[in-house]
């Protein structure tokens, strides 16, 4: 009974704060200009991506460099269902998410062998390697012009409801919704039994292999949940406008680990900050450079110096990110 | 992850209070984006970090400072040319997100010049749909041009690569027609419109025998050792070059490095750049004399003068204001093929901004290029050959070869201009005489 009740706590708790987060962005959106809308889309979709790393590394320890390429899977899956198959956009997300999570399965049955760098390093292999197959194969993916494909209009009914709607809005309304439903889920499974499990095979593999716990297939299903993540983040990211081996380079990859890292790799509240910085950052330091009137030759390196600055001291610093560092804060309060 | 009433509150209260200043910092829509009584914005994109971006990046300083040079002359129709940049690393991703800040927060007027045929896809539907005029984007990628109806607002700043492989298919064909052709390609669009080029001229390639391709972007790792090895095993005479100037000199190192001498090499234009081939075989530890001693005789074409072409009247013009308008500092100051090109497309937006008229809109700027833009001029030899029905530049082109200098030269002495389209159309001998610039070197429309 006790059980039931903890579950139901725990899913009302999810809800509460996946809701928070959509009014949040939705709040933040109405009062912003048609960029910063189309940033808050951005930040949306990146979240997805970057709780897919704070799923994976995070809650059970596996490292991945190569979230950027299961994007790309979740990508062309989407825009391959799309234009051949002519479905809706909307099913070919959906469909999508079970097309990564299957990838995720053959990967994780691999992965699962692996640990620690070797497992960072396959995965990077993987960075490097999916974007070339679209090249290779090209007659069926596209090679490099790849699928010119965009979330369209919006539909009549929601034009009524709330009169004219510009892009940068239609985009934020399309990613907005997956990104609460991610966060509700992502915040779901880390506080149930299988999060527990996963965080126990993260501290200590022997104990939990003690403890009764299938350590091969906790790793596996891990990798499912994180591919799915990730496959739907790819799928909302390249509709966008491209989808195309460019659009997923394998510093986009690195791009997402520093998030998650900034923010704190087992913090879910850590992800949606990294997220925010890794958005919004290199626009406020444009903003500094120009009012400072710094010359172009420093500007334009500026944005990349600094995040690989900020991430640099976080390691140094405070591994935990800034969720770590906030806790530190708040329990030196308390004592 | 424990959120309290209290910080919820807070949160939302910082959205809202944060809202509220960014809003106040909100400019206020003009009537035409980007045109006001002073100023005509202008955008583009292009690689100014990255590995993409050496030659690329000198384009942005060199169209500003001819855009200078018009405003100290009084602007066009008394408003001044102001070019926003914004770097995207040559990453389609990046690309839609420097798009929407150029299109929300520069209020740009146009696009003008932006770089790049995979970073311009990513883009190039939602500038179509939005309305806003897409002008003389660098890439020779016909699939942007040659149907107006699917990106009627996109116009072209080079010749396709379509055309460029039909005019050389054509020569080769029949200056050497018993020696084996071979071509090394990059298998992205460049290196396939080149290929279907080549071919519609009458060329043919064998897979794996006189035709090698290799992943663009991956030279400097693999090196082409296989490919130009297979080159050297098959016999082949001829090798064409269909890809970026860093494989062109890649190649040119490894076939050195394998004892291989065809008879003579042709690359297609933009992989020809020969200060990028110097310096990009300088890093190798290459002296200049020898790598120049590599690529003369290599036979390539050209819309323009050779950027090295002292006696050219444009080139003189262009090259005057370039020592007097750019801010570049270092080697992006330095005049090249890339300063001339953003140069003379800054020259083309300026007589078409001028063609539009001093009531400026966007609809007014798209429909003069549709109906006009074949008559305006540039330092180009060849037409241009926008229309209704193409939106593609420059439709010709002239062969010359590199002399020791490394400045390309008609081949026998005398230029030759030849044209065709995109299609299945025949290559022709252009008649097209290129205007006189005028002497304070501003566009004339009529």
């Amino acid at each position: 009974m006790s059980k039931v009740k903890s579950h139901k706590v725990i899913g009302f708790r999810s809800t509460r704060l996946a809701i928070i987060f959509f009014l949040f962005i939705l709040l933040l959106s109405m009062q912003f200009g048609p960029y910063n809308q189309f940033q808050l889309a951005n930040i949306s979709t990146l979240l997805i991506a970057v709780l897919s790393i704070t799923l994976l590394t995070g809650a059970s320890g596996q490292i991945s460099l190569g979230q950027g390429a299961i994007m790309a899977v979740g990508g062309y899956s989407a825009a391959l269902l799309v234009t051949r198959l002519e479905i809706s956009m909307w099913l070919a997300f959906v469909l999508a998410i079970f097309i990564s999570a299957l990838f995720g399965l053959f990967l994780g049955l691999a992965a699962a062998r692996l640990s620690g760098p070797y497992l960072a390093g396959t995965t990077l292999v993987m960075a490097l390697a999916i974007p070339s197959i679209a090249i290779r194969f090209d007659s069926f993916f596209s090679g490099d012009i790849g699928f010119s494909v965009d979330y369209g209009y919006p539909p009549d009914w929601l034009t009524n409801l709330l009169g004219e709607i510009s892009i940068e809005e239609w985009s934020l309304y399309v990613a907005l919704p997956f990104a609460a439903l991610s966060l509700f889920a992502v915040l779901n499974l880390s506080n149930t039994r299988s999060g527990r499990t996963w965080r126990a095979v993260r501290d200590n593999e022997v104990a939990a292999s003690l403890a009764g716990i299938n350590i091969a297939r906790t790793k596996v299903i891990v990798f499912v949940c994180s591919s799915a993540l990730a496959g739907l983040a790819g799928a909302i990211y390249g509709f966008r406008g491209l989808v195309a081996p460019s659009v997923y380079p394998t510093d986009l990859s690195l791009l997402l680990l520093t998030a998650a890292v900034i923010g704190g790799l087992r913090s879910i509240g850590g992800a949606i900050f990294g997220t925010f910085v890794i958005v919004f950052l290199p626009d406020v330091i444009e903003k500094i450079t120009k009012f400072l009137e710094l010359p172009e030759t420093i500007s334009i390196y500026l944005p990349a110096l600094m995040i690989g600055l900020l991430l640099l001291i976080t390691v140094i610093l405070n591994p935990r990110g800034s969720a770590g560092a906030l806790e530190h804060i708040r329990h030196r309060h308390k004592h | 992850m424990n959120l309290r009433k209290p910080l919820i509150l807070t949160v939302v209260a910082s959205a809202l209070v944060g809202s509220l200043v960014m809003n106040s910092f909100s400019a206020t829509a003009a009537s035409v984006p980007g045109v006001s009584s002073t100023e005509i914005v202008l955008g583009m994109q292009l690689p100014q970090t990255g590995p993409a971006s050496p030659g690329y990046n000198k384009i942005d300083d060199a169209a500003r400072a001819y855009f200078d040079y018009v405003n100290s002359k009084g602007g066009v129709n008394g408003r001044s040319i102001k070019l926003v940049v914004k770097d995207d690393e040559y990453k389609a991703g990046r690309t839609i997100t420097t798009a929407r800040e150029l299109i929300n927060n520069d209020k740009i007027f146009a696009f003008f010049g932006s770089v790049g045929t995979q970073t311009h896809l990513s883009v190039v539907k939602d500038i179509n749909r939005r309305g806003i005029p897409d002008l003389f984007v660098n890439s020779g990628y016909s699939g942007f041009y040659t149907d107006p109806k699917k990106y009627p607002n996109t116009f072209g700043g080079l010749g396709t690569y379509t055309v460029e492989a039909k005019i050389l298919g054509k020569y080769l064909k029949e200056k050497y027609p018993d020696k084996k052709i071979g071509i090394l390609w990059q298998s992205d669009d460049f290196g396939r419109n080149a290929l279907a080029g080549l071919t519609a001229s009458g060329l043919k390639f064998e897979a794996r025998k006189t035709s090698a391709s290799f992943v663009a972007g991956t030279q400097g790792s693999i090196g082409l050792g296989t490919q130009i090895g297979q080159m050297k095993a098959n016999g082949v005479e001829i090798v064409i070059i269909a890809a970026v100037s860093s494989a062109t000199a890649v190649a040119y190192a490894t076939a050195a490095a394998l004892a291989y001498k065809p008879t003579k090499w042709a690359v297609i234009s933009v992989g020809a750049d020969s200060t990028t081939f110097q310096t990009i075989l300088g890093a190798r530890g290459t002296a200049p004399a020898t790598s120049a001693a590599l690529l003369a005789g290599t036979i390539s074409a050209s819309h323009a003068p050779a950027a090295g072409d002292a006696d050219d009247e444009y080139i003189k013009a262009f090259k005057k204001i370039n020592d007097d308008f750019n801010k570049a500092t270092g080697s992006g100051k330095v005049w090249d093929n890339n300063v001339f090109q953003g140069m003379n497309l800054a020259y083309l937006a300026t007589a078409a901004l001028l063609g539009a008229g001093k009531d400026l809109t966007r609809a007014k700027l798209v429909s003069y290029l549709k109906n006009n833009g074949s008559k305006l001029s540039s330092a180009a030899f060849s037409p241009l050959g926008y229309s209704n029905t193409t939106h593609e530049a420059f439709t010709g082109f002239w062969l010359g070869e590199y002399d020791a200098s490394l400045v390309l030269k008609p081949i026998g002495g005398t230029r030759v201009v030849y044209t065709t389209d995109s299609a299945n159309g025949p290559v022709t001998v252009s008649n097209y005489k290129r205007p006189a610039i005028a002497a304070d070197a501003l566009p004339r429309v009529g």
